[in-house]
């Protein structure tokens, strides 16, 4: 388990390592100067030579990323010299609002999916079976910018339930402020889950020791919950961790859709003026959650099944 | 205590719930009640900075209005105009010395002591010191000369008539606090975003970035009193996110997209006002005079008459907007009455040119930004220039890319560049839209490379002359010298749609739509 924590944290490194290199190198590739982008159209060559120094551009590119690293090495992760602030503080104020949103996104998604994918499965080709697989198709197919607007101009614009933008203040207000986007974010994975679910189940429900369990009298949903979910849930798993990264792209859509504040709203904010300090930095963190989220539904997979255990 | 069972607090909690939707309340709104009169509007941008020395976008003008003073203000209204603010009077002494004397008693917060001459000099002089991107804003300032506590006079190296309309009431003219400044950084420069103090009628009191700053009244203050107690600003980048928070009753003040004014004309929302103010923008298509497809003047005008304005407008504005006349704007020193070229212009008239120039079978390309409205722009005049046999490229390239693209110390793309989608936004004063076509420009922001020898003398003309009347002509003249250059198609000045809710707000703008919060009053 030691050896298998440690590869994975040398791993971690060196797709990070690459990632932040490879993005370096690509927005450097970009046709544009950032100081003309940053700073407009009524900047004098003075001034985008300024910004040029500032910005450490004037130096090689090579050069550039070493500073970076070295930077890093003493947790600085470098500094916006348009708002004159650290870049980590800058990251770590929208941070939070999008883990939020893909938390509680991943929640909902998972506590309705999991009891319709366990149905499903116990109940094949009934009504509600087939009605599910209708509703999962249906909401994996639909993006979920989509469903944002749809919801929006609903319950936001027709009803005036919910409020239409921003993350709210304080934790009521939040939350209030979390259910269209959280809601928009999540539909698509509770088709994706519940049809994953109902799959596994499927399998497992047809294997020997389900088939024993049931010579032994054991009542089918005992069987269903306590012996065929536990090894049915271990695809869910390791798919969300995976689907962390899938959820802060989509996160940018929905922090654009409601305005709210958010690391894909600033990656997007930042690629289109060439904030190239926030661009890395926010390049990096994302990196650095997306590791950090599939080794540790690695090692949730690996604690639910001790087949995978004995692997490691 | 009595103890409250799982049922109770159900019934309740389903009593309060269908209470607040019963009575047609969003659910935010009922959380977010504050005590007193809170203003919500939206803005286009979030905060980058709150130093006045480098105040970047008009959001932040529009909050930093409310937490500086200035010497003078814009008039809210229909015409441009200013009046007094921190200033008890104010006079041209000669073209080049404006003489100013303060009011007594504006106090900075946080026992910074009491506004004076000192701290006007200070603002004034550290835009040109820290050479900060804005200091163009400020045209010839030398200095400021003291002459008491309260008064001072304002030196130019050259007369700058736009001071009236540009620094002065606008974000380089907001005046901070000296000792604030310099305790709460190292040389007076740039404290981003954190005001070391205020001197206006509000404070900044929250800011959370990308969710809202909070402007509430600054007790220190002893002007008149603003008509509310709160100013909560959405930062809200998208158009159409910012329509949906209008309807959901998220803010109450917004700009809304041309394409939806049609929309918000026909089924307005209720108690809503749908204010059209002119903008400050200009957008026009520019030629590469420079391009050896272009160099013929026949073939530039050729394109001049292909390009039927309206057509675009309706395209890309739905039919929201109307044609321009030149690069300034109505209601603006200057603003010409008609173009050269008729806005429907003549195929026949540009077949004509064509043939004089002796050129067939032409293809040119059109460089872009990649925005929905501008690529509207581009596929309209595409087909429009087919119909005389040109043949059009075009190329919809991202706000970075794009603004490089005829800068001469970025590369040799400026040789490639032949015809361009550009918009400017300027300032209340027609030198503000000319100065960057003139000779020196060329190869930084005049990208057509168009010089006129005329066209330069009259830029520094127009700065010398005072009377209206007068300036008008001068920058007549010298949009008809683009336009008559054939390097110019202007398409629009465009329309700022404003939707507000007179249940809540009487609202105050400059005449261009930009709004006053300190002059809004609750209805």
């Amino acid at each position: 388990m030691w050896i298998y924590l440690l590869k994975r944290v040398f791993l971690a490194v060196a797709i990070t390592v690459i990632a932040v290199t490879l993005v370096f190198m690509m927005i450097h590739a970009v046709p544009g100067d950032p100081a003309v982008a940053l700073l407009g159209p009524r900047a004098t060559p003075e001034m985008i030579a300024h910004l040029h120094r500032e910005m450490g551009l004037d130096k090689p590119l090579a050069v550039q990323i070493v500073i970076f690293f070295e930077g890093l090495l003493q947790g600085n992760l470098g500094y916006d010299v348009l708002s004159q602030r650290p870049v980590a503080d800058i990251i770590f104020e929208q941070l939070p609002y999008t883990i939020e949103l893909i938390f509680v996104s991943i929640l909902w998604a998972v506590a309705i999916a999991v009891p319709l994918g366990c149905y499903s499965a116990m109940r094949r080709n009934s009504v509600i079976d087939q009605l599910v697989g209708i509703m999962a198709v249906a909401t994996i197919a639909i993006p979920s910018f989509v469903m944002a607007v749809y919801a929006l101009l609903i319950f936001a614009v027709t009803l005036h339930w919910l409020p239409a933008v921003g993350a709210g203040q304080g934790f009521l207000d939040g939350l209030v402020h979390l259910i269209l986007p959280a809601f928009a974010v999540g539909i698509g994975w509770v088709g994706y889950i519940s049809r994953l679910v109902r799959a596994s189940m499927m399998e497992i429900l047809g294997e020997n020791h389900v088939r024993m369990a049931r010579s032994f009298g054991i009542s089918e949903w005992r069987i269903g919950l306590r012996y065929a979910l536990p090894l049915a849930i271990l695809p869910t798993v390791t798919i969300l961790g995976v689907g962390i990264a899938w959820l802060l792209s989509s996160a940018v859509f929905i922090e654009v859709v409601f305005a709210r504040p958010g690391i894909g709203a600033l990656i997007v904010q930042a690629v289109n003026t060439r904030n190239y300090a926030v661009v890395i930095g926010a390049v990096l963190v994302t990196t650095v959650v997306t590791v950090l989220a599939t080794t540790a539904s690695d090692l949730i997979a690996a604690s639910l099944d001790p087949r995978t255990r004995e692997k490691l | 205590m009595q103890s409250v069972s799982r049922r109770t607090f159900l019934r309740a909690g389903a009593a309060l719930s269908g209470g607040i939707i019963s009575a047609g309340m969003p659910l935010s709104q009922v959380i977010w009640a504050a005590e007193g009169k809170v203003l919500k509007v939206r803005s286009s941008g979030d905060l980058v900075t709150l130093d006045p020395a480098f105040l970047g976008q008009a959001a932040e003008v529009d909050l930093t209005n409310c937490i500086y003073s200035k010497l003078t203000r814009y008039k809210p209204g229909t015409e441009w105009g200013w009046e007094l603010e921190a200033a008890d009077k104010i006079e041209q002494v000669d073209p080049t010395h404006i003489r100013f004397r303060l009011k007594k008693g504006i106090k900075f917060s946080g026992d910074h002591g009491e506004l004076t001459a000192k701290d006007v000099k200070f603002s004034f002089e550290r835009v040109i010191k820290l050479n900060s991107p804005i200091k163009p804003q400020w045209g010839s300032l030398n200095h400021v000369e003291l002459e008491d506590d309260y008064s001072g006079v304002i030196v130019f190296n050259a007369p700058f008539a736009a001071v009236w309309l540009v620094p002065l009431p606008y974000a380089v003219g907001q005046i901070v606090s000296e000792a604030a400044v310099t305790k709460a950084t190292k040389d007076g420069g740039n404290f981003g975003v954190k005001p070391p103090a205020f001197s206006g009628p509000y404070v900044l009191a929250d800011w959370k970035p990308n969710q809202y700053a909070l402007l509430t009244r600054n007790p220190d203050w002893s002007g008149p009193k603003p008509g509310f107690d709160e100013i909560r600003i959405l930062p809200i980048p998208d158009a159409k996110a910012a329509e949906r928070a209008y309807q959901a009753g998220d803010v109450d003040f917004t700009v809304v997209g041309l394409d939806s004014l049609a929309a918000f004309k026909s089924n307005p929302p209720a108690n809503t006002e749908i204010a059209e103010r002119a903008s400050t923008h200009y957008t026009w298509i520019g030629m590469n005079t420079d391009h050896p497809k272009l160099k013929d003047i026949n073939v530039r005008r050729a394109i001049q008459w292909a390009i039927n304005v309206p057509q675009v407008l309706d395209t890309a504005y739905d039919g929201q907007s109307i044609a321009a006349t030149g690069i300034i704007p109505p209601g603006i020193v200057g603003h010409r009455a008609k173009t050269l070229v008729p806005p429907e212009g003549d195929l026949s008239k540009a077949k004509e040119l064509l043939e004089k120039a002796g050129v067939n079978g032409l293809t040119l390309s059109l460089d872009c930004t990649n925005d929905s409205q501008t690529s509207a722009i581009a596929q309209t005049v595409q087909a429009q220039l087919s119909q005389v046999g040109i043949s059009l490229v075009v190329n919809a390239r991202d706000p970075g890319t794009f603004w490089s693209l005829g800068v001469e110390s970025e590369g040799d793309s400026w040789k490639d560049v032949q015809l361009f989608i550009m918009t400017f936004s300027g300032l209340p004063d027609p030198y503000d839209y000319v100065t960057w076509f003139v000779q020196d420009q060329v190869g930084i922001w005049n990208w057509q490379r168009f010089r006129s020898q005329r066209f330069d003398e009259l830029n520094a003309k127009g700065l010398s002359i005072n009377d209206p009347n007068e300036r008008a002509k001068v920058y007549q003249e010298m949009q008809d010298l683009m336009e008559d250059s054939g390097a110019f198609r202007f398409l629009t000045n465009e329309t700022n749609p404003i939707l507000y809710r007179t249940t809540r707000m009487k609202a105050a703008m400059r005449p261009d739509g930009t709004p006053l919060y300190i002059d809004f009053q609750p209805a």
